[in-house]
């Protein structure tokens, strides 16, 4: 009996073990970069490692002074979460329509939508550029939210098309002799069902909304609407050289929203990033 | 409360013929069952009179209204779904509330409805549950509390106990049809249980292949079968069907002769049922195949030739397999049926 519990005691360790190392391994890109954010310039290049560098606040008081970082940083905030949000708005009755209603040309509607995403982007970048242009929309967030809206709508209808299917029909014709509109069933009963698959497709749309650099460029020239993905450019050339500490600072800062929303939808995105997959 | 009436109607999808030329007179206050085997038509049939689906033609006629034009949501018909159908994002208690809500019933009355519809299931303490928390049984009365209630004019019930045990199921199906007397609502309950037809039932209807086989009451339907199909459907064990020839007054198989009235003559099929059948005599004369115990009764198989009939012996009855055996049948419980499976009937 004894022995049984040592030797239970022993898996766990050996399970921490390989649990612990496993979360090192993924954490290591964050530390490096905290650790490169966070030393003087002179110790980010230097033919020997350091495997002690002095802390230094040269990058982030670099941030501070010289770049309005704060506002980059509420520019990739605002234009990623009004993306997500059209995306929802538009995504989710389309997604819903292609995965209940029965009408002509309905898989041909679907992988239209689909196929927009197959494009290459830089193709579409000078008719974008004077689009924008002609409706004044140049250098503002209103032009990043719509951008990145269009550039992840396919995406965010097909993850939750795919999870609306799953979805047993019978809870919609339970509700329809209930007495509930179709609108009525797609607030009360669809929405409800696939919540993680909206959030994981959210969640997903916002990633690649944050990471987002080509079309931003090009609409962006000001601060009024630079983002954290273009202010990094920034530091990527000039008089000055390549300021990788900054950089590395800049993509920690970029990367914590995220960090923050993905913490507070964690528990329906594990359930979301699996529950589509699985029919049954 | 309302009688149904079903003139005509069909279903057809594409070349498939779901329902055909269906028509049936559902009384108000009926318990009606709808029985056959998967892909008969039964579902479908239940799925237009709800409003799911539409008929290929036909009328559908509730409380003497036509309502092929009337939506789902506006027929006044509740419906109880075999895999439950609760909404997982709400409470027992918001579910069966949801009705009430869609309905627009004045939110004053809800709470004692609701209250009162889950005290009918047993339910009141489970209220604040997700279904997920539930187990099945649980599920499926709150499935039924909230079809019941809206108090609607007609119930449709589609395989509701199919997925529970079957000691859950029997006491499910003494619940329901206790409720349906006690509420005098217009019940239509679609099952391939044989069992649950008979026991729930004021009338069966048996369908096969989209068609009618036959409506009757579940006496009726057990003792007097229009066709070969109903006579093999009913009945654990079902009737034993031997096909044989007939002349001059008796039925001849392999194994098997038996009188018959005279006006049986040509290819025919004999069906007796199991409990009609006696141990010893010579109607049958074959071998013990097998002898099934069960307790209060013992299932002997017997092998004629190649067919093997199915008798309910004596609980004590036992026999080793390959012994001779004989077999009397009950000569006023025989059933002759044509070619065509139809039962064949005397001084017709």
């Amino acid at each position: 009996m004894a022995a049984r519990r040592k030797s239970r005691g022993e898996s766990r360790v050996l399970r921490y073990l390989v649990l612990g190392s496993w979360a090192l391994v993924c954490l290591l890109p964050i530390l490096w970069f905290l650790s490169i954010g966070f030393r003087p310039r002179t110790e980010v290049i230097t033919p020997r490692p350091i495997y002690w560098p002095t802390f230094s606040l040269d990058a982030w008081n670099l941030l501070v002074s010289d770049w309005p970082i704060a506002l980059y940083l509420r520019n990739s905030v605002l234009a990623v979460t009004g993306s997500v949000i059209i995306d929802l708005i538009l995504a989710i009755p389309a997604a819903y329509a292609l995965a209940r209603y029965d009408f002509r040309g309905r898989e041909d509607i679907g992988f239209y939508i689909l196929s927009t995403r197959m494009m290459a982007p830089a193709i579409v970048a000078v008719p974008i550029f004077f689009l924008f242009r002609q409706m004044g929309l140049l250098d503002t967030i209103w032009a990043l939210m719509l951008i990145y809206a269009a550039i992840n709508l396919s995406l965010v209808t097909w993850i939750i098309r795919s999870y609306m299917l799953d979805i047993p029909k019978e809870l919609e014709d339970a509700a329809r002799t209930d007495g509930a509109s179709d609108l009525r069933i797609l607030w009360e009963i669809i929405i409800p069902a696939c919540r993680p698959g909206i959030i994981t497709a959210a969640v997903i749309a916002a990633i690649f909304a944050i990471n987002e650099f080509l079309f931003t460029l090009l609409i962006a020239s000001t601060a009024n609407a630079y983002t954290m993905s273009v202010a990094l450019a920034n530091f990527t050339g000039g008089s000055d050289g390549i300021i990788y500490n900054a950089i590395a600072l800049v993509s920690f800062l970029a990367f914590v929203p995220i960090l923050i929303l993905v913490i507070l939808v964690q528990k329906h995105l594990s359930r979301g990033l699996t529950m589509g997959a699985v029919k049954g | 409360m309302a009688s149904i009436r079903l003139q005509n109607i069909a279903k057809r999808y594409g070349a498939f013929v779901g329902v055909q030329n269906m028509s049936l007179d559902i009384a108000d206050e009926e318990f009606l069952v709808l029985l056959g085997p998967s892909g008969c038509g039964k579902t479908t049939t239940m799925r237009m009179i709800a409003g799911l689906e539409d008929p290929s033609d036909g009328q559908i006629i509730i409380g003497g209204e036509v309502v092929n034009d009337i939506d789902a949501r506006d027929r006044d018909v509740a419906m109880v779904f075999q895999g439950y159908a609760l909404y997982p994002n709400m409470s027992v208690y918001e579910n069966i509330r949801f009705p009430l809500r869609m309905r627009g019933i004045p939110g004053a009355e809800h709470d004692a409805r609701i209250r009162q519809a889950a005290e009918m299931v047993e339910l009141g303490s489970f209220l604040d549950r997700k279904p997920g928390a539930l187990s099945g049984g649980q599920r499926q009365r709150a499935a039924l509390a909230r079809a019941v209630v809206r108090q609607p004019q007609v119930f449709l019930m589609d395989e509701p106990l199919s997925n529970l045990d079957a000691k859950l199921r029997q006491s499910m199906r003494v619940q329901i049809k206790h409720m349906q007397r006690q509420l005098k609502v217009t019940t239509v309950y679609v099952t391939h249980d044989q069992i649950e037809a008979m026991t729930l039932a004021d009338r069966i209807v048996i369908m096969n292949r989209g068609a009618i086989q036959q409506v009757g009451t579940p006496d009726q339907i057990y003792s007097d079968p229009a066709n070969s199909f109903v006579a093999g459907f009913i009945g654990s064990p079902p009737m034993n069907l031997i096909e044989g020839s007939a002349r001059d007054g008796r039925f001849l198989a392999p194994g098997v002769s038996v009188p018959c009235p005279g006006t049986v003559t040509g290819k025919v099929t004999l069906g007796v049922r199991p409990e009609d059948c006696r141990v010893a005599g010579e109607h049958v004369q074959g071998q013990v195949y097998g002898v099934e115990p069960t307790g209060d009764v013992t299932y002997l198989t017997v092998l004629a030739g190649a067919k093997k009939i199915e008798v309910k012996a004596a609980r004590d009855y036992r026999a080793e397999i390959d012994t001779a055996v004989g077999i009397t049948f009950d000569p006023a419980r025989l059933y002759f049926f044509g070619e065509d499976g139809q039962r064949i009937r005397e001084g017709a």
